[in-house]
């Protein structure tokens, strides 16, 4: 008995020892005489995998876009996602977000949020989760449909977990869970509201230094029509794939994405409906050291 | 009893903390990296001082140049020869994925023709050294009107890829590289109708001696046609592979493999079996609209230069009809450059 203090203390440091805890425990200096190298070199910090949004914060004095876009899930149809996100501090982003819905027309869509996520300040330590909450407060988007003008609006207010673990370095683990005040209206029509609580997950694997292979699955709300009022019910979205760091400011995404479209599904396709329900999907996120790039240029937000 | 556990615990646990290497700064997202990259430029070797002092050498980012503070301003060696490129896997064999992945940023263009006026062009990145995308015109994807019809190829058909996997011997010795790709079209319109194909492959490569090398998957195929005659015979929605109403699960799984012998340093015997869907508009019965056929392909690689390859053979369709009527030479000639690969490790 008198052991575990000792064994926990020993894990504690052993635990240290493994691996420096975040990346984004090195912001880029933000000095007048930086070079692009020491600017632009990073370490930076994703606040999303592919779609899932993660429990860390793009850090103080730095903004990040990131896009990811396919042309392949329905003919002419562009299906994508995006983030933009400018650090407030070291422990909150506000951002510009879109949020994932399958819409009327079937397809992964985007519907746009504005919010703000706050990471919690706990200690960043291999084992410890970092916990992030974010509130998106969601905009309208509309949609022709048939002669229909259709408006769908998400708010969420999201909770997500990220995990490492001190004897697996290389694996993430990320949980969240999201509570999303939705809403459809239809011109001439009527309106669908709910509030809908929709799990997420994902993993990350280091595959080398700058590859990450990621793997995430989420339920999101889903809008149809039946056959002209709104109904409001919940779809699968997957995606895995690849992140790559091609230089420290540049991250380029390229996966695979799967939809279950709980139609074909009753109708018996599911899943082996590889023309439908799947996708391909390539993105690039771009990280602006925007407080660095001030300093070194003006004079100003320097250390 | 109790002693001994937590012994075993704390020296599981210190001996993580030495065998792991310190968290990437690299790392742009919230993983750590603990896998050696097999494609990593090695670090550059430090100059000793010709005082015998030490160089100290700071690191801003792991990706970061490192620089070397010495106080005297000495001219620099001139930088060594870069190593030739290594030979890549190519991640194509002839109509079928290989279990081989371009390395990271290595970018692979293959085009080719054959005798019935078929073109195919296929270009590729490499990400990661674990990933692979790119984008392709297909000859392969035929269409009829009858059933006594001869397919011909439906052209241009335009498709996206997009493949991840470990390389050979990875995870363990002798572990055959492994690779999971997704191909899909894009939707082409041919006689008013419109179809799509999609693709998941797994396949799995295996180098036996430097000279021979076998690959060997299966593939899980769908296929969709809509308007025309076909929505005039299935309803509006057309008719598709996966469509358990008109075909069964194992209509879209295929097996498909190949096999590459290097009787000579810069030639290589090579042929594959590979799958692809013939269209059949008018078609009565919605079972038949789409059917798997056969593909034969044989032929010879030639590595004129580090960078450029020649190939040329035969390619058979129908060979579950034994339909040599229409077998069509081909002749491909291949790029591969590494050339974006050594201008991103100049930029890091």
């Amino acid at each position: 008995m008198k052991r575990a203090p000792i064994v926990a203390v020993l894990t504690l440091v052993a635990s240290q020892a493994v691996a420096d805890p975040d990346p984004d425990s090195e912001p880029a200096p933000r000095k007048p005489d930086a070079t692009a190298g020491e600017m632009f070199g990073g370490p930076f910090t994703s606040s999303r995998l592919f779609a899932m949004p993660v429990a860390d914060v793009v850090g103080a004095y730095m903004f990040s876009a990131s896009f990811d876009g396919s042309l392949l899930q329905q003919p002419g149809v562009l299906t994508s996602e995006g983030v933009f996100a400018a650090g407030f501090g070291d422990l909150a982003q506000l951002e510009y977000r879109h949020t994932e819905v399958v819409s009327v027309t079937g397809v992964d869509a985007p519907v746009p949020t504005v919010g703000v996520e706050l990471k919690l300040p706990l200690p960043t330590s291999p084992n410890v989760p970092a916990i992030a909450i974010a509130y998106r407060q969601g905009l309208s988007r509309g949609e022709q449909f048939d002669a229909s003008t259709v408006t769908e609006k998400v708010t969420d207010l999201y909770v997500v977990m990220r995990e490492r673990f001190a004897l697996a370095p290389w694996l993430t683990l990320h949980a969240g869970l999201r509570y999303s005040p939705t809403q459809i209206s239809v011109s001439g029509g009527g309106t669908a509201k709910a509030s809908l609580v929709l799990p997420t997950g994902g993993i990350e694997l280091a595959m080398n230094k700058r590859a990450r292979l990621i793997a995430e699955a989420a339920l999101v709300p889903s809008f149809t029509l039946a056959p002209s009022d709104p109904v409001i019910g919940r779809a699968v979205l997957g995606r895995f794939g690849l992140r790559w760091s091609v230089i420290p400011a540049i991250s380029l995404d390229a996966s695979v994405g799967y939809q279950l479209d709980t139609e074909a599904a009753d109708a018996g396709s599911g899943p082996r409906d590889l023309v439908q329900q799947w996708d391909i999907r390539l993105g690039a996120e771009v990280f602006v050291p925007w407080g660095a790039l001030a300093c070194r240029a003006l004079g100003v937000f320097c250390e | 009893m109790k002693h001994t556990w937590t012994m075993i615990v704390v020296c599981a646990l210190a001996g993580a903390a030495h065998a792991q290497p310190a968290g990437s700064g690299t790392d742009t997202g919230s993983g750590s990296a603990a896998v050696q990259d097999p494609y990593a430029v090695p670090p550059k070797p430090t100059p000793k001082p010709p005082d015998g002092a030490a160089p100290t050498m700071t690191t801003s980012a792991p990706d970061a140049p490192a620089t070397v503070e010495s106080s005297p301003a000495k001219p620099k060696p001139p930088e060594p020869p870069r190593a030739p490129d290594p030979d890549i896997g190519m991640p194509q064999l002839i109509a079928t994925p290989t279990g081989w992945l371009l390395p990271a940023m290595v970018l692979y263009s293959r085009t080719g023709l054959d005798t019935s006026g078929g073109f195919t062009s296929d270009e590729r990145v490499g990400l990661g050294d674990v990933a692979e995308f790119g984008v392709s015109t297909l000859d392969d994807v035929r269409s009829k009107n009858g059933y006594l019809d001869s397919p011909s190829a439906i052209q241009p058909y335009f498709a996206a890829s997009f493949r991840i996997g470990v390389s050979e011997d990875r995870l363990f010795a002798n572990q055959p590289g492994l690779v999971l790709g997704f191909r899909k079209s894009f939707s082409e319109n041919d006689n008013g109708v419109s179809s799509r194909i999609a693709e998941l492959t797994l396949v799995a490569s295996k180098r036996f001696t430097p000279n021979v090398s076998l690959h060997l998957g299966y593939a899980f195929w769908d296929a969709s046609l809509e308007g025309g005659s076909i929505a005039q015979l299935d309803g509006a929605n057309g008719t598709a592979l996966d469509h358990r109403s008109d075909h069964g699960l194992l209509d879209q799984l295929r097996p498909f493999g190949g096999i590459e012998i290097k009787p000579f340093p810069r030639s290589e015997i090579i042929a594959d079996v590979a799958w692809a869907p013939v269209f059949c508009y008018a078609c009565v019965d919605t079972r038949d609209q789409i059917e798997m056929s056969a593909e034969l392909s044989w032929g010879v690689r030639y590595k004129a230069t580090p960078w450029l390859f020649l190939e040329s053979g035969v390619h058979v369709f129908d060979i579950n009809n034994a339909n040599l009527l229409d077998a069509q030479i081909y002749g491909q000639v291949t790029f591969v450059s590494w050339g974006l690969r050594h201008a991103v490790d100049s930029i890091r």
